[in-house]
């Protein structure tokens, strides 16, 4: 009962949000070039299921953000500890990870179409590039974090490095690690539409866009409600939990 | 601490590691280009480079580049911190509005910035008021949850003994609330106007003729690498500059200043 309120209260704005904007569509007699009304949409989205159309193309933009997050978090994690354990290498990386930071993913685009041409490989490369310097950097100050004392403390009881590495800096960065990748897929996701927009070979980026030049407004609008929903079930059903269990289970460390 | 236990070579070393990776990423580009002669299209050499830089800055097309995606940055910021500190005060300081609208806040910030593009080509056009609604709309979400975290978290004991002491409302909010969650609302600012910078080239690349992003886009189509990769230089140049000489002495400031008062505990 109390459960079923709260979902209720959830839809409650949304509900206020399409009266307003059906309200504006046949208030203001608006063009259907420029807003459609609320049930054109929902025919949209209806064909777009039945016709498999909506799945492929969503389908698109998963496989890669689940490509580029697992490619991303296998090579990023190693690097970031190897780069924060050692002092010369934080010191000599850092500087430039924080400036290739200040470059998004998507300036880089151009060039790689001029590397890669209008392909999936394209967009795998910005989204990469996107989600691995928030994932290296956050495993290196994750991994310099942790008090030196327990690295010593474990040292001198006779510890072997792998053991080190695997009681001391594993656990101790973990929370920083999910936490980068968590940051990483956001800004991912965001890239990934972004350069499928440009490179045109599939996934939602390519069914807003291409709606665009058909002036498909409502195909446009349930593109824009899929990725967000898209990104909110990932991040709130998938990644969070994962979160909020490193964080319960090995958080303390960061104290 | 560090430094003081090395040696004169070692410190020297210390200083130079952070020009390494540049150091390590202009050799082998050299190398490799002497020895593949990539066609200039591909890439081109470390010279190529700088003269296209020489050629763009002096007479060519690079200042109006800088000045229109300035401008636009500036512009889309303003409208986004002044939307988003007025809609986070009335949230924050309202408890039922904050969690009436908190879905809609979840699902908008889900698709904020460059999602809106296809949308809002329709309403506005190509050129400068689209990239201004793209970085008002990332922008806003982030200075937004920003003011509400921190005027959420000034401790209503100041609150309410500046109202025993008989002041308005409004005193109240002008003189405990805002000072109090400024530091927060300047760290919005600050990662906002980092992401507004990227959202705005991701904007230009197809929503400008104008701009830093369109000027490497264009490069794309010319078959132009030099360009592109001293634009994406330049770009990283640009956010770098603005934040640790303009964003991060203003929130170091406000927080000497005001940051006593977040120390409290929430309500």
């Amino acid at each position: 009962m109390i459960r079923a309120t709260r979902d209720l209260r959830v839809l409650l704005p949304f509900i206020l949000l399409i009266a307003v904007w059906w309200g504006i569509k046949a208030g203001a007699d608006v063009s259907d070039r420029l807003l459609v009304s609320p049930p054109a949409v929902w025919s949209s989205f209806s064909y777009l299921v039945t016709h498999g159309i909506l799945a492929e193309y969503a389908s698109t933009s998963l496989w890669m953000i689940g490509a580029a997050t697992i490619i991303s978090f296998s090579v990023g994690v190693p690097l970031g500890f190897a780069v924060g354990t050692n002092r010369y290498a934080a010191r000599a990386l850092e500087g430039s990870l924080r400036f290739l930071q200040g470059i998004s993913g998507i300036a880089w685009l151009p060039l790689a179409i001029l590397w890669f041409g209008f392909t999936h490989t394209t967009t795998l490369v910005i989204v990469i590039y996107t989600l691995i310097v928030p994932i290296v950097f956050n495993t290196m100050t994750g991994v310099r974090a942790i008090p030196e004392n327990y690295v010593l403390a474990l040292r001198s009881l006779g510890a072997s490095r792998l053991r080190i590495v695997r009681d001391v800096y594993l656990p101790g960065a973990l929370p920083s690690i999910v936490v980068g990748t968590r940051l990483g897929m956001g800004y991912g996701w965001r890239a990934l539409i972004a350069s499928e927009m440009l490179v045109r070979q599939g996934g939602l980026g390519d069914l807003i866009f291409g709606a665009r030049t058909f002036n498909q407004i409502d195909r446009i609008m349930v593109g824009m409600a899929v990725i967000g929903l898209l990104y909110i079930i990932v991040d709130r059903l998938l990644v969070q939990p994962v979160e909020s269990m490193t964080l319960a289970r090995w958080g303390v460390l960061r104290r | 601490m560090t430094s003081r236990r090395m040696s004169l070579g070692n410190r020297l070393l210390w200083r130079l590691l952070p020009a390494a990776p540049a150091a390590v990423v202009l050799i082998a580009w050299s190398i490799y280009w002497e020895i593949a002669r990539p066609p200039p299209s591909i890439m081109p050499s470390i010279l190529a480079v700088i003269q296209t830089a020489g050629e763009l800055t002096i007479g060519g097309r690079l200042p109006g580049d800088v000045l229109a995606s300035m401008a636009r940055l500036l512009g889309g910021a303003m409208f986004g911190i002044v939307t988003g500190v007025i809609a986070g005060f009335i949230a924050g300081l309202h408890r039922p509005t904050s969690e009436f609208f908190n879905p809609l806040v979840v699902f908008f910030n889900a698709i904020s910035g460059i999602v809106w593009l296809p949308l809002v080509i329709g309403w506005l056009g190509l050129g400068t008021a689209l990239a201004i609604f793209l970085i008002w709309n990332t922008v806003f979400f982030i200075v937004f949850q920003n003011t509400v975290l921190g005027v959420q978290l000034v401790p209503e004991v100041l609150e309410q003994g500046v109202r025993t002491l008989g002041a308005s409302r409004w005193e109240t909010i002008r003189s405990v609330t805002l000072p109090g969650a400024l530091p927060y609302i300047l760290s919005g600012v600050r990662s906002g106007l980092g992401f507004g910078w990227r959202a705005l080239i991701a904007a230009e690349l197809v929503g400008a003729t104008t701009g830093l992003g369109q000027m490497i886009f264009s490069g794309a189509e010319y078959h132009r690498a030099d360009i592109i990769i001293f634009g994406c230089l330049l770009i990283g140049a640009i956010a770098m500059a603005m934040d640790r000489w303009l964003l991060v002495p203003i929130e170091k400031r406000t927080v000497r200043r005001w940051g006593l008062v977040a120390q409290g505990r929430g309500r």
